[in-house]
């Protein structure tokens, strides 16, 4: 129960340049934290981090999931222990089809906890379901994975994916930015429907209006690869009217 | 090789048919001044076939073309002897190219030849097994003639063999009439083949092109827009097995009106594996209204693997519209680590990636897809 998501020290460089500086951070099962901080401040750096992507350096520090140490494991492995990233820009796959796709990953997810893959039936039963739920067209499932996709297309498709594959920890990476007004309310309610107690969100995000809908028990603010300040969602709210000016003379 | 050669000395069955032999000789003579590719022709800077032929045996190879239901209603098909009787028709292709070493030799030594003409809507594909036995130089003639208003579907697979085959093939389309080709090149000789097309108005030919030679390859190709209104689709899968060269060569010569031509190439290269692509684009003054796109795109899976492209364009006028772009690299890391992010083990993302850009041109319904390794079905 301690031990989910345990971050300590942690320090990455890219290409030389130190982005994540002497990070510390600690997610407990079933909570929602939110991450606030202005654009270059090293937000995707620590999301790809956590899932795994190379070509950064860790310099110093751990990275504890689950009591396990994170840092040593491929993305594919950290992916079927229950993380997920949903994409700032997810990128488009040229001749995957989408559904196939899905499919594929979650038959992976399932092979690594012993399981057989997902009957078609089944699988074709849960698409439509959450896909219904967030708006997604039949069509567009058929279609190549994020090939052609609009900006807000791609989120969406981000967010039934993190339905069908119910990770144990989700990082959303501004998953609200690119969505219009009622897609934004779509895909923050239904994000917000797979809360438990048995699984936490880390959410990325320049705006309150994401935090009033998924409300989060902790923000924290993040500066220059930092937390400079935790508190409540009356966090959010300075942030929105202020700005990080505040924090980052700090 | 060709000084020490005589004409007479390779094979007697051309004897039979006298009445071409003056047509061989001038084209022999021709050959021998010329020469077989090499580097130093433009056209050929990638693939030095006179060097590749150079220790195969100067003797007949045994080659056959095997047709699947050629007793089809309203298919023709006719041998050797109709060339015997339309000299004109066999000397075509040295008139559309001229000083090209290939199709000289293929002119002077001849001897198995298919001409197909399609004088009717075919509801099922013709299958063209192209076998090749035994050492030596086989020299292989394909001629399709599809009739105005006919539609039809060709495969033509290549598979095994030995030595040098060298074929010349003709597809004529006639007014209005359609073809689809699908290529299955799986060759283990050394191979060349010279692809002409002539397309009168309102037609329109597509080719996709698996192309996995397990020795060096060459597949050259011009379409003659000789009609308006036609359109030309080819696209090419590369596979060629390790330290082997699958060498490309497409001419689109626009010499008519609001034509269309499309090619494509996608390749996968392992280890000492070679591609080369040149394709050109040729819009003459007096056309309009003309389109034409390049494409072609290399994955390198290794580090001695190698992709030569060299599209170009020669446009005289303004009323076209040009695209073209090419990639050459190894696979997206971006893209991996998105698959690798959903679950999916390395191995397994690079699998699906890879298939991704062959499917883009063989899907899975595509009668070629069986013909792909096991891997990228
Ligand atoms: N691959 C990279 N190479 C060089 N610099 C990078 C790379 N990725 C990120 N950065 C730099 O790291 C800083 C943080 O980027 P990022 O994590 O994307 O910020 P945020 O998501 O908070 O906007 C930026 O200054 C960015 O330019
Ligand atoms: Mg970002």
């Amino acid at each position: 129960m301690n031990n989910f998501l345990k971050i300590q020290n942690l320090s990455v460089k890219v290409e030389n340049k130190k982005i994540i500086n002497d990070l510390n951070l600690d997610i407990k099962k079933g909570e929602v934290h939110a991450i606030m901080g202005p654009n270059g401040s090293g937000k995707s750096t620590l999301s790809n981090v956590l899932a795994g992507k190379s070509g950064y350096t860790i310099i110093e520090g751990s990275v504890d999931f689950c009591g396990e140490d994170l840092i040593s494991l491929e993305p594919n492995e950290r992916a079927n222990k229950g993380i997920f990233l949903a994409f700032q820009y997810p990128v488009e796959i040229p001749g995957v089809t989408n559904i196939n796709f899905i499919k594929t990953a979650l038959d992976s997810n399932r092979k690594f906890r012993g399981l057989d893959p997902i009957k078609p039936g089944d699988f074709l039963k849960l698409v439509k379901e959450k896909s219904e739920i967030l708006g997604i067209p039949e069509d567009r499932l058929k279609r190549q994975l994020n090939v052609g996709f609009s900006g807000g297309e791609k989120k969406r498709n981000e967010a039934l994916q993190l339905m069908i594959l119910n990770p144990l920890l989700a990082i959303l990476d501004e998953t609200d930015s690119g969505l219009d007004v009622d897609a934004f309310k779509i895909v923050a309610d239904t994000i917000n429907s797979t809360r438990s107690n048995d699984n936490s969100l880390l959410v990325i995000t320049h705006y309150q209006r994401l935090l009033e809908r998924i409300k989060p028990d902790i923000v924290h603010i993040f500066i220059d690869g930092s937390i400079v300040e935790s508190g409540g969602p009356e966090l959010a709210a300075e942030i929105e009217n202020n700005g990080f000016e505040r924090f980052a003379n700090a | 090789m060709l000084n020490n050669l005589v004409l007479e000395n390779f094979d007697q069955s051309f004897l039979k048919s006298p009445s071409l032999i003056d047509e061989r000789k001038k084209a022999f003579s021709n050959l021998k001044k010329i020469g077989m590719p090499n580097k130093k022709v433009e056209n050929w800077k990638y693939t030095d076939l006179d060097n590749l032929t150079k220790s195969i045996e100067f003797k007949p190879g045994i080659i056959n073309l095997e047709l699947s239901n050629q007793e089809s209603k309203g298919i023709n098909v006719r041998e050797f002897d109709y060339f015997i009787k339309n000299k004109a028709q066999y000397l075509n292709p040295i008139k559309i190219l001229e000083n090209e070493g290939v199709v000289y030799l293929n002119i002077s030594y001849s001897n198995e030849a298919k001409v197909i003409e399609i004088k009717e809507i075919q509801s099922q594909p013709l299958i063209i097994n192209i076998i090749s036995e035994g050492p030596g130089f086989s020299l292989p003639r394909l001629k399709i003639d599809v009739f105005p208003e006919i539609e039809a579907e060709i495969h033509l697979i290549y598979l095994g063999g030995e030595g040098f085959i060298n074929q010349l093939t003709e597809v004529n389309l006639q007014k209005n009439s359609k073809i689809k080709l699908f290529r299955v090149n799986k060759s283990s000789a050394v191979h060349s083949e010279t692809f002409l097309t002539y397309l009168d108005s309102n037609t329109n030919i597509s080719l996709v092109n698996l192309s996995m030679p397990e020795n060096n390859s060459r597949f050259q190709v011009y379409n003659s827009f000789q009609g308006r209104n036609s359109f030309s689709n080819f696209k090419s899968v590369s596979i060629p097995k390790d330290n082997c060269h699958d060498d490309f060569l497409v001419h689109n010569l626009h010499k008519s009106s609001n034509c269309e031509s499309n090619v494509g190439i996608r390749s996968i290269l392992n280890k000492g594996a070679v591609c080369s692509f040149q394709a050109l684009v040729d819009v003459e003054l007096n056309t309009s209204s003309s389109k034409a796109e390049q494409d072609c795109k290399a994955i390198l899976l290794h580090e001695n693997a190698t992709m030569n492209a060299k599209p170009e364009m020669k446009i005289f006028n303004d009323d076209v519209v040009c695209k073209h772009g090419t990639t050459i690299g190894t696979l997206d890391k971006e893209q991996i680590f998105y698959l690798q992010s959903r679950g999916l083990d390395k191995i397994s993302a690079e699998k699906i990636l890879l298939q991704g850009i062959i499917k883009n041109y063989i899907s899975d319904e595509s009668p070629l897809n069986s013909f792909l390794p096991k891997v990228y079905q």
